[in-house]
């Protein structure tokens, strides 16, 4: 463990939550101010997270810039932030995605201040979470980080949004009644006092009877924010439901929160319930990778379309995870920050089209491609990346999962590459529905993306390429993480 | 005899007299009642904060001074501050009762602070009765006079059927333990809890302070009461009164040490029953208070969860969430007083456009739903997490899994408040919410109290742990 010399982590809150105190000063009325407020403050953090990215010592591994407050001593709850090979990548995530997602906001108008108030909620709970080594503020912030959704749908959203807002928001905290007595369950039967995770993960301070309890609780609480199938049905409502920016946030970081979740939390405390429950893990996510392929097949609402899709990649999430293996853990990580990349590139494009068009529904739309050409683009290439076209970034960690499953479980791994295929066909049957074709004369006026209002999906593209065709960069990146945690199993 | 120990109970006395006098004069005057009042209820802070290190006993060993009991009077006394800060606008009030409103909320105060402090079972009967009896008065006050009168005598009738039972049990036990001290049972009571009467004898001993909680089944009264009381004495009834019922609940079952596997028994059932009942009541309500007053059933059921566990760290979290209890319900009818303005019962609808007509009162009541319902940042949610936490060491998994699962639904009508503040839009264009500065000072300092305790806990929990101490 290497003791951070400035609090980088802390300062990546404190900028959210300045952000936010500045927000909430601001009059409502200065809508622009705002935004540049948000924009800003999302900048420094997105500064700070690639700085942490690139600064980590790879050749040393292990946690670095660790900061630790004992906070409520008695209870043994410790403020304890810490990077390693697993969470940088997701807070390098949540920096772009929260960036960029302020900026595809930059034309709202209604009710400016209070969305930027709850999206900084939001934010800076997600980035809590993926720093955080103490249960006490995983569990805070994971619960922090659903509660402005509500809101967030409710008045800002579209299609059957308080339907939509009512179900996401309880299926998720119905998960976190899962997490919270599995947390307290440790944390008394380990008798040490302490939520710290690096303490409570050395071996033998459970026993296999009570990790397997504590895993399976765990695995299915923060599963449902996973998308596990079948507990994926808050989903592709939520994400149809809400804003533009804020299906972003959620289908590109917010579910893996859920993932990440479970690898922090059930994997690294109770490795042996992961092994033991690892085949209904694989049962899951082949169910959810072939069930979101076929259901995405017959939407007929664009989101919906991505909706269906994420369930689909989440579950090669969860199969990587399920493999117990370091290849499976690199895919699954790699996995997770492309494909929070890609569905960020997704929801970013079609808020744009939708915005102009004020319809999603595939078939009223058509021949975009000659309307608005670089929007087209943008969409375009989320839809290769979520076929996994080579050299995009999502591309390497579903061949790596789909390596590491074919060892553990050759046929659940066919099925998921089977489906694969089927995804691929869902997805250019919506490209050229969408924008080949046709030209539909209603939509012959708009505009295409100005240079300003594309930087969001521009950002996301070039680090969507920049992975894919230097992998190297994120897999030495987790593998200081993956092969001391395996390793430290098989013996 | 040493007074200083009664310093508290003797301003409180004395506050109740002061107002026993105004009501006297022929001259009725609202504003300087309410001035009097806070000034009044300010100072008892002060001489509760004062008092709060005392220790030692009363009364021929019938009244005890410790931590536990000055912490909650600390509680109590800054419950009626609270209460009264928010009567400026009594208007369902006849201002000729003004006097007699404030007589009696001190005068009930001061019988919670006998009760908190009581360790003999009689004198804890009289303090409990003389709270009741004030807030039967206090219920049927308001000038709506069929709706309050009904409340008053349901309230009535339901309480002192709880007396009766109460009474019943306490010679039960004094049939079989010969113990009238409080003292006297924790040597006795725990050897003697298999004694099919000593347990019967406690458990309907306990039923006196059931009633106040509104743990089921002597609920019936909370919605109704609720809803017919004037809002600022459902404020008080929903708080102060609640605390007190918690401290005295506390004390008595401390009394038996480790407890019986029959007792918890029972204590588990009314606290699964309470809390499913109360959230399952609360989804259907239309009317504001009646969804408090349920959703206080179902807090009286986690409360018991913390009791239950008899153990100290146990009755720490139940302490922490007595102030929990108090700071959030509070501000929820801080809400319900200043939106309704005229003192009309709120329906959960006419929140509507609240987001526009006054921020701050939306996002206080927004913070105080979320504390409510347990989610964190939050006091509240901090307060189950220890309560949780205490029954999780006895091994009451299923149990705080059932509490978990109630989270849950009741956060569905929590989020429907919620959504009537910030989403629904009113018919007609709404007229912007003014506030009185001391009033928008008191808003943000509680919800900042209450985001700040529920990330910080450290200090009000070291100090729950040093009262909870002391009961054993």
């Amino acid at each position: 463990m290497e003791y951070a010399s400035f609090p980088y982590l802390t300062a990546i809150l404190l900028s959210c939550v300045t952000g936010l105190v500045v927000i909430l000063i601001l009059p409502g009325e200065r809508k622009a101010q705002i935004k540049w407020v948000s924009a800003v403050f999302s900048g420094i953090t997105l500064i700070i997270s690639l700085y942490l990215f690139f600064a980590y010592d790879k050749s040393q591994g292990g946690l670095q810039f660790v900061e630790s407050i004992p906070w409520v001593e008695s209870l043994g709850i410790t403020y304890f932030n810490a990077a390693d090979g697993f969470n940088l990548p997701m807070l390098l995530l949540t920096g772009i995605v929260f960036f960029t997602g302020v900026l595809t906001m930059w034309e709202l108008d209604y009710r400016v201040k209070e969305f930027y108030a709850f999206y900084f909620v939001m934010v800076t709970a997600v980035f809590g979470l993926f720093m955080s080594m103490d249960l006490f503020f995983i569990f805070i912030w994971y619960d922090v980080s659903l509660f402005p959704m509500y809101l967030l749908i409710v008045v800002w959203g579209k299609t059957r949004k308080e339907y939509g807002a009512m179900k996401l928001t309880l299926y998720l905290l119905a998960g976190s009644a899962l997490v919270l007595p599995a947390i307290i369950y440790l944390y008394v039967q380990s008798g040490l006092n302490t939520f710290d995770v690096t303490i409570l993960m050395r071996p033998d301070t459970f026993t296999p009877g009570q990790q397997k309890f504590a895993f399976i609780l765990l695995y299915i609480g923060f599963g449902i924010l996973a998308g596990v199938w079948p507990f994926h049905t808050w989903s592709p409502v939520g994400h149809v439901a809400a804003p533009h920016a804020v299906s972003m946030v959620h289908a590109g970081v917010l579910m893996k929160i859920g993932a990440f979740a479970i690898l922090r939390v059930a994997i690294f405390i109770c490795p042996e319930g992961w092994q033991h429950w690892a085949q209904l893990m694989a049962v899951l996510a082949t169910i959810g990778i072939v069930y979101g392929a076929f259901v995405g097949l017959s939407q007929k609402d664009l989101k919906f379309v991505i909706g269906y899709s994420s369930v689909s990649h989440m579950g090669i999430v969860g199969l990587g995870l399920a493999t117990v293996s370091v290849e499976g853990l690199n895919g699954a990580v790699f996995q997770m920050f492309g494909h929070g990349i890609m569905t960020a590139l997704f929801f970013s494009s079609v808020g744009y089209i939708y915005d102009r068009t004020h319809t999603k529904i595939i078939a009223e739309l058509g021949g975009l491609s000659r309307i608005m050409p670089v929007a087209s683009t943008y969409f375009i290439v989320a839809a290769m990346a979520s076929m996994g076209i080579p050299f995009l970034a999502s591309f390497w960690g579903e061949l790596m999962v789909f390596i590491a499953a074919f060892k553990a479980y050759p046929v659940r791994g066919a099925l998921a590459v089977g489906a694969l295929v089927v995804s691929a066909l869902f997805m250019l049957r919506m490209v050229q529905h969408t924008f080949y074709g046709p030209k539909n004369e209603k939509y012959a006026h708009l505009s295409d993306v100005p240079f300003g209002l594309g930087i969001p999906r521009m950002i996301l593209l070039i680090v969507l390429v920049a992975f894919g065709l230097y992998p190297t960069l994120m897999f030495d990146m987790i593998e200081t993480a993956s092969v001391p945690f395996i390793n430290g199993l098989l013996q | 005899m040493k007074w200083s120990l009664f310093y508290p109970e003797l301003f409180y006395f004395v506050g109740g007299l002061a107002f026993l006098c105004l009501s006297m004069s022929k001259r009725s005057d609202p504003r300087r009642d309410y001035y009097t009042a806070l000034v009044l209820a300010a100072l008892g802070v002060v001489v509760c904060l004062t008092a709060v290190n005392r220790e030692g006993f009363l009364f021929l060993n019938t009244y005890r001074v410790d931590l536990f009991s000055q912490v909650f009077k600390m509680m109590l006394s800054l419950g009626l501050f609270l209460i009264i800060s928010i009567c400026s606008e009594l208007k369902t009030i006849s201002p000729r009762h003004h006097p007699e409103f404030y007589f009696l909320l001190f005068v009930c105060t001061l019988a919670m602070m006998l009760l908190v402090s009581s360790v003999h079972i009689l004198t804890i009967y009289v303090a409990l009765e003389l709270s009741s009896y004030s807030l039967y008065i206090l219920v049927a006050l308001r000038r709506d006079e069929k709706m309050s009168l009904e409340a008053g005598i349901k309230y009535f009738i339901v309480g002192i059927f709880a007396s009766a039972i109460m009474l019943f049990g306490v010679a039960l036990l004094y049939s079989t333990t010969q113990a009238t001290y409080v003292t006297d049972m924790i040597r006795v009571l725990p050897g003697m809890l298999a004694t099919p009467t000593v347990l019967i004898g406690l458990l309907l001993t306990l039923c006196g302070f059931f009633f106040k909680l509104a743990v089921f089944p002597f609920h019936f009264w909370a919605p109704d009461v609720y809803q017919g009381a004037a809002n600022q004495a459902t404020a008080y009834i929903a708080t102060a009164s609640k605390v007190a019922a918690i401290a005295i609940l506390t004390r008595m079952v401390a009394v038996t040490g480790p407890g019986s596997i029959y007792l918890v028994h029972a204590l588990v059932t009314l606290s699964i029953i309470s809390m499913t009942l109360g959230n399952l009541a609360a989804i259907v309500q239309k009317d504001l208070k009646r969804l408090l007053a349920y959703s206080a059933v179902a807090h009286a059921g986690y409360v018991l969860i913390g009791i239950l566990s008899m153990t100290s760290a146990g009755y720490a979290s139940v302490i922490f969430y007595a102030v929990a209890l108090l700071i959030m319900k509070f501000t929820a009818f801080l809400v319900v007083v200043k939106v309704a303005d005229d003192g009309r019962n709120l329906e959960i609808s006419q929140l509507a456009g609240l987001h526009r007509r006054s921020p701050l009162l939306a996002m206080a009541l927004m913070v105080s739903v979320f504390s409510l319902a347990g989610i964190p940042p939050t006091i509240g949610f901090t307060g189950k997490f220890l309560i949780f936490a205490a029954a999780m060491q006895n091994g009451y998994f299923t149990l705080v899994l059932i509490a978990m699962i109630n989270v849950v639904i009741s956060l569905y009508y929590y989020l429907l408040i919620l959504k009537a503040a910030y989403l629904q839009e009113p018919q007609d264009e709404p007229s912007p919410l003014h506030l009185s500065q001391p009033t928008a000072i008191l808003t943000g300092v509680l919800v900042v109290v209450m985001v700040v305790v529920g990330i910080y806990p450290t200090y009000l929990f070291e100090l729950a742990r040093a009262a909870a101490g002391t009961l054993m």
